[in-house]
């Protein structure tokens, strides 16, 4: 198999972990197969809640807003 | 005693046993049919929201994709053995009807963001009259319809470009956001370096909007089989 495969791809603009993990959260969380009614998760930790598609943006305004700075 | 699910298989041979799960507990293989399951043992009655948790399920259900195209669980899929076996005896058609469609491919992710005018809010400071405010609602409307025409011809463009390349896509567009289009691509591994050099293509042909790329991820978006499901929120 491709090496490609090894690794997450994230824009050439704006290429980050925190990206990346945002990415792997928008997958984990929103999409994938469904056993109907179970589905439990825990929401305690505020922090994380960051996962939604606006969130993202802003995450992406931060990021070029630093490489601007730069 | 509950699992915790981390993806569906078809092929045995891909799972590597020094898999490590959420809380990184063993991975084991749990055989049903001519299915498996990838689950962990799992004793509270709802799986946290962390950032280690979310990492630790992605990293099982990437462990086989090497090797294989997953089914992957959403995070959180808490069950008894009985309930998993049940679940995939009741829809094994359904299952490898999916897994037919997936087979051999990779998701590919867009998000296409773009700038959105702030001149609303000025414009509506200067309403002093029912004419002006009138006028007003008239510009936000024709606003509102060029923005879902700039989407629309996002979406199509974005297609034209992947066409003849992708099996198949998930694309949401959301008019009046910045995050103007998501999509999720459906490609074939051997397609993948022609994909890759389609989008950089199509980067440059638009330097107007800012494209956030990522993959190769396992078909999180094309796994489901039904639409109806009950999530609960415990809140600890």
């Amino acid at each position: 198999m491709s090496s490609s495969f090894d690794q997450i791809i994230v824009s050439e603009e704006w290429e980050s972990s925190e990206l990346s993990l945002l990415e792997t959260l928008d997958h984990v969380l929103n999409r994938g197969l469904v056993i109907a009614g179970e589905i439990t998760i825990s929401v305690a930790d505020i922090d994380l809640i960051f996962i939604g598609l606006n969130v993202l943006v802003s995450s992406v305004e931060t990021a070029h807003e630093v490489l601007r700075k730069r | 005693m509950k699992l915790y699910a981390h993806c569906l298989i078809e092929d045995l041979d891909a799972f590597d046993t020094s898999t490590r799960g959420i809380s990184g507990a063993a991975v084991r293989l749990l055989q049903i049919d001519e299915l498996a399951v990838l689950v962990t043992d799992f004793n509270a009655d709802t799986v946290a929201v962390t950032r280690e948790n979310a990492l630790d399920h992605a990293s099982v259900v990437r462990s086989v994709l090497d090797r294989t195209t997953p089914l992957p669980f959403r995070f959180g899929t808490l069950v008894t053995e009985q309930q998993l076996r049940s679940y995939i005896s009741a829809r094994k058609p359904a299952l490898q009807t999916r897994f037919a469609h997936v087979r051999g491919c990779v998701e590919m992710s867009v998000k296409i963001i773009r700038e959105v005018s702030e001149d609303k809010a000025e414009a509506r400071d200067e309403i002093t009259s029912g004419t002006s405010f009138l006028e007003e609602k008239r510009r936000e409307l024709l606003g509102s319809e060029q923005k879902t025409i700039e989407a629309s011809e996002i979406r199509t463009w974005l297609h034209d470009h992947v066409d003849g390349l992708i099996r198949d896509e998930q694309v949401t567009t959301r008019p009046s956001e910045k995050l103007v289009l998501a999509a999720a691509h459906l490609v074939e591994r051997a397609k993948i370096p022609q994909y890759k050099e389609r989008m950089a293509a199509a980067r440059k042909n638009r330097p107007e909007l800012h494209f956030l790329f990522s993959g190769p991820w396992p078909p999180y978006s094309f796994a489901n089989i039904e639409l109806e499901f009950k999530t609960q929120f415990g809140v600890s």
